[in-house]
């Protein structure tokens, strides 16, 4: 145990070292690349609570993302009575304003499980979308909202790439904290008695109610602070900008990462953002094996080899990136015990 | 807005296109319905592989065969193709976590949409279907002939799946082995084969699916996308483990999505698909296995 | 502190040399000219991505004889999959990564309007929107680096407007719209376009893009005794209202939008629906056998054929390409116009004091035409009708020109 302590804690070290250096290596928008990864790595921490850690699958996430990221739209654009608000402090509320929501859909997720909360959460994923459109005087209907280009405070003197970079991965590497800190304690340890048997966790005293609505909020907060960054490096919401298939990435992630694996979300974060945005890359790649010439820019091509490298990733890594991690490192017991 | 006064003759119409949209909902969550049973997965890829198929129909028509030579070629071919994608995708992954297994069919989705725009364009396209487009007049209310031949074909449907699921030995086998794979290798059962026998027989409902569809809403690679949620919210509606549970639930929401998109106001044809979800959830919350499903007993 | 001076020592020499030296403008070099798109190529609309082909497919044409005032034409266009979030995305790859000199024919409304924004700040043009939203050539006051293309969908509806009160006396009018801001764009237009008759709308329903059918909405059109029935839909929305038509028995007198009145779309409904359905037009539709041996589309498959990147026959009669074609004529132009001395400035300089007559992707007689207060392009267009499975535009040409 104290091993896999160290592991986790020298690895944050690093994580954090890397995160401090790598705008000095990088191009600018490179910067704004890796701070978007970040943003799906927030969303991901989430997801992982709720599903790795708590069992309970969401095919709803994107849902929580947008309603973060309209939260800081109309505080930014309308503001509250009047008071427009600054971004940066609309993120905060946007997290707490979709950790609300995650809590509402967390007490009729108590009656359901497996894939049947599955395909409901994915029904708030489908429905949500409609909301802004149906009630657009509030929401900006299908034009949306433009708020203003996100610009560095207090006089810093830094690209506003690099601001969102640092401002993404500063809170990311807060919350990976709290995430870390939530899982090994008293209530970590509940969701994960609940994952694993529901009537083992009721007998020893735990209130599966509470934990599992409980999971559904803090899930839903790290979504809504995700989307909320979204927004503010878009400078735009309307319904598109969280469009249906976003949730269903957000569980590829989930899957690439190794579900329980908090670090392994980052190369989930990664993949979910490279296959989107560099499709063409991938092609030009692959047009170097043997008989094979994609021509990266036709209709189609994005799709195709984002649908391949999807199903090389999961066929190589059945148990994510986190499964190949535990493999490689973990004890023998664990090694044994997570077979495939 | 104006909006037209309420009239018995539209409520019928009304009806009528509610219950053929259902069963076009119903032939997809069939097949959503038949690859649970037999794998526990949800297939991502039904709507994509269904579309897939209906072009190569399309393909085989526009090189001069009718409808019905072409039919046979083509259920033929998904069957193969189900099988192959089982073994081929799913097979490597089998004792996977489910999610890792419903990431791939995600995948395959993505993949067969970008292959149908690259072999055939992403244009839509006609697709002439079995039935005529005439119309009858039934008790004054002109109803199509294809709408009565979709409606058909998906109880016929149903109703054969019903036959070979109870009184076959390969039916019998592929519930067995999804209830419970060790027990049913030791009563001889080829479970690996049965999940790959469920996928070629989910492919083959898509493909009929797809191509008593196509001629209504026209062929292209992002057909089935919409159909696909619908179809997935009739099958959880129904149960999803239930094929007439699927069908049922099919036609019940296809029936309640056009009814409140018309008759409620408020929810109008921006709101009728969160509505009829909003529905669905409260069933749940009553029947959390939905019409037709059983919930499994939980074990310790 | 040290550090802050340290910086502001820098910033002061940085913007000294600045004013020294005349900063180059960002993707124009002595022998050649960036230019950079976001479009479609996955996801639903993946097959509107063709426009940049269209566009490439000209460029290379273009290099082949020269380039423009003797610079090549590189052109970079990156998928966006019709997600506003990921053009936002593209569009600052393509500043800042790219380093393109104008973003150029971009697709759709929304991604263009989340991206007006930074182009204006950054002072990049925005050019050629691939839209037919209104505010892109109204707003030039606060926009002054964006400019549209194509006629306004408002202007469109009005035109539509027009047609029914002067040739439709006892019209009693049902619209299908798509619910979103361009089909209410196009219905606003349309009443405007009726002025008084307006009241001759006996019924309007809109229907969401998630619908998969649009027969329940058709009924309900019919079943208030219309006798005209205005098509604002998008794609196979429309092609479903043309079956519904036709499968509830109904025989009105169909108006359907530019968008979704391709010749190869019209020829694969019901025809006894289609027949006498009016719409306007100013691109050549290479699909229609009216331009069959029209020296233009001529032109465009010989382009295509030549310079596409694996071009297919379908390609060759797809309007995505010719319209691709057409803004890439109008670009050259504007670039050749704009002088061999380029900058962003003089680019936005020549795209709003811009004639140009015979672009032969275009309807013959269209001139192109903007002035700086009246950044529409294109505001000629003519009226066309569908009969024996072929458009024949009819009457002279029409002014959609925003009043």
């Amino acid at each position: 145990m104290r091993r896999r302590l160290w592991l986790e804690l020298s690895a944050f070290v690093v994580l954090a070292a890397v995160v401090a250096l790598l705008p000095r290596f990088v191009s600018d928008f490179r910067a704004r690349e890796l701070a978007i990864v970040g943003m799906y790595f927030i969303a991901l921490l989430g997801l992982s609570i709720l599903t790795g850690f708590n069992g309970q699958i969401s095919l709803g996430n994107g849902a929580f993302m947008a309603i973060g990221g309209y939260t800081t739209a109309i505080l930014s654009v309308d503001g509250f009575y009047g008071h427009q608000v600054r971004d940066l402090w609309t993120i905060p509320i946007a997290g707490v304003v979709a950790g609300i929501a995650g809590l509402v859909v967390g007490l009729p997720a108590l009656r359901l499980s497996g894939l049947y909360l599955a395909l409901i959460t994915f029904g708030i994923a489908v429905s949500f979308p409609q909301l802004p459109k149906k009630f657009d005087h509030f929401f900006g209907g299908t034009t949306g909202k433009i708020l203003n280009l996100a610009k560095p405070p207090f006089g810093l003197s830094t690209t506003t790439n690099n601001w969102i970079y640092y401002l993404t991965w500063g809170i990311a590497l807060v919350l990976l904290v709290a995430a870390w800190l939530l899982v090994r304690g008293k209530t970590g340890r509940a969701f994960k008695a609940i994952r694993d048997s529901e009537v083992a966790a009721v007998s020893s005293g735990i209130s599966i109610g509470r934990y599992k609505t409980l999971a559904f909020g803090i899930s839903a907060f790290y979504a809504g602070v995700a989307g909320s960054l979204y927004a503010i490096a878009n400078a735009y919401v309307n319904p598109d900008v969280f469009p249906i298939i976003l949730s269903v990435y957000l569980v590829v992630g989930l899957a690439v990462g190794g579900l329980d694996s908090l670090f392994g979300m980052i190369a989930g974060a990664a993949l979910i953002y490279f296959l989107q945005n560099h499709a063409d890359t991938v092609a030009r790649w692959l047009n170097h094996l043997p008989a094979l010439s994609l021509d990266p820019q036709k209709p189609g091509i994005p799709s195709v080899v984002f649908g391949i490298v999807l199903i090389v990733v999961m066929i190589l890594l059945p148990t994510g990136v986190g499964g190949l991690v535990r493999r490689l490192f973990g004890p023998l017991t664990t090694r044994l015990y997570t077979r495939s | 807005m104006p909006i037209a006064a309420f009239t018995w003759t539209e409520f019928a119409q009304q009806l009528a296109a509610g219950i053929r949209e259902g069963a076009i909902y119903a032939g997809l969550a069939l097949a959503i319905v038949i690859i649970y049973r037999s794998t526990r997965v949800i297939n991502f890829a039904q709507g994509e592989m269904a579309t897939f198929t209906t072009f190569i129909a399309w393909s085989l028509m526009n090189q001069g065969l009718t409808f019905w030579e072409a039919f046979p070629i083509v259920l033929a071919i998904a069957f193969t193709g189900g099988v192959v994608i089982e073994r081929t995708l799913i097979r490597p992954v089998e004792n996977a976590p489910v999610l890792t297994i419903v990431i791939i069919t995600l995948g395959l989705a993505l993949l067969l949409n970008g292959l149908m725009n690259l072999i055939w364009g992403g244009a839509n396209v006609q697709f002439h279907g079995p039935f005529s487009t005439r119309t009858i007049d039934v008790g004054g209310v002109p109803v199509s002939v294809q709408d009565i031949g979709i409606v058909a074909v998906s109880i016929l449907l149903v109703g054969l799946l019903a036959l070979f699921f109870r009184f076959t030995k390969l039916g019998l086998g592929m519930r067995a082995a999804a209830v419970n794979r060790d027990s049913s290798r030791l009563v001889g059962v080829r479970v690996s084969w049965m999940f790959a026998l469920g996928w070629g027989i989910a492919t083959v409902l898509g493909a009929v699916a797809g191509m008593m569809i196509a001629p209504v809403v026209f062929l292209d690679p992002n057909m089935m996308q919409t159909i696909l949620l619908y179809a997935f919210a009739a099958a959880v509606l129904g149960g999803l483990d239930s094929p007439v549970g699927a069908v049922v639930g099919g036609i019940l929401l296809g029936v309640t999505i056009t009814l409140l998109g018309r008759y409620v106001g408020f929810i109008g044809s921006t709101l009728k698909l969160p509505a009829a979800l909003l529905l669905i959830l409260v069933l749940l919350l009553v029947r959390p296995g939905g019409l037709f499903g059983k919930v499994a007993v939980r074990r310790v | 502190m040290r550090v802050f001076v340290v910086c502001a020592a820098v910033a002061v020499v940085a913007a000294a040399s600045a004013g020294a030296r005349p900063v180059a403008t960002p993707g124009v070099s002595s022998d050649e000219i960036h230019i950079g798109s976001s479009v479609p190529l996955s996801g639903e609309a993946a097959i509107a991505g063709n426009v940049a082909r269209g566009i490439d497919a000209y460029f290379k044409y273009v290099n082949d004889k020269g380039g423009v005032l003797g610079r090549k034409l590189k052109y970079t266009y990156l998928d966006d999959g019709y997600d506003p979030g990921r053009a936002v995305n593209n569009t600052i790859r393509l500043i800042q990564q790219e380093q393109v000199f104008a973003v150029f024919s971009s697709l759709g409304t929304n991604n263009n309007l989340a991206v007006r924004k930074l182009l204006n700040d950054n002072k990049v043009p925005q050019l050629y929107v691939s839209s037919g939203a209104t505010t892109f050539g109204r707003d030039y006051k606060k926009y002054p680096w964006t400019i549209g293309y194509i006629p306004p969908y408002s202007e469109e509806g009005e035109i539509y407007g027009r047609y029914v009160v002067k040739n439709l006396k006892k019209a009693k009018i049902a619209v299908l719209y798509q619910n979103d801001d361009y089909g209410r764009d196009l219905l606003a237009g349309m009443k405007r376009g009726l002025g008084k008759k307006a009241k001759s709308i006996v019924a309007s329903v809109g229907y969401d893009p998630t619908s998969s059918d649009v027969q329940p909405q058709v009924t309900q059109l019919k079943a208030s005794k219309a006798n005209v029935l205005m098509v604002f839909a998008f794609g196979k929305f429309s092609l479903q209202a043309f079956n519904a038509v036709s499968r509830l028995g109904w025989k009105p007198q169909i108006f359907v939008n530019d968008v979704s009145s391709a010749a190869s779309l019209m020829a694969i409904v019901p025809q006894k629906a289609a027949n006498g359905s009016i719409s306007i037009v100013f691109g050549k539709d290479p699909a229609s056998p009216q331009w069959a041996n029209d020296k233009g589309i001529k032109l465009f498959q010989s382009i295509l054929r030549k310079y596409g990147n694996g071009t297919s026959s379908r390609d060759l009669k797809d309007g995505y390409f010719t319209a691709g074609m057409a803004t890439a004529y109008t670009l050259v132009n504007t670039l050749k116009k704009a002088g061999k001395n380029l900058t962003r400035q003089s680019l936005m300089n020549a795209a709003t004091h811009l004639t140009e007559r015979g672009n032969p992707f275009v309807l013959p007689g269209i001139v192109i035409h903007t002035t700086p207060t009246s950044r529409f392009p294109i505001t000629q267009v003519r009226l066309q009708r569908w009969s024996k499975g072929a458009w024949r535009t009819f009457g002279p040409l029409v002014s959609a020109k925003p009043g």
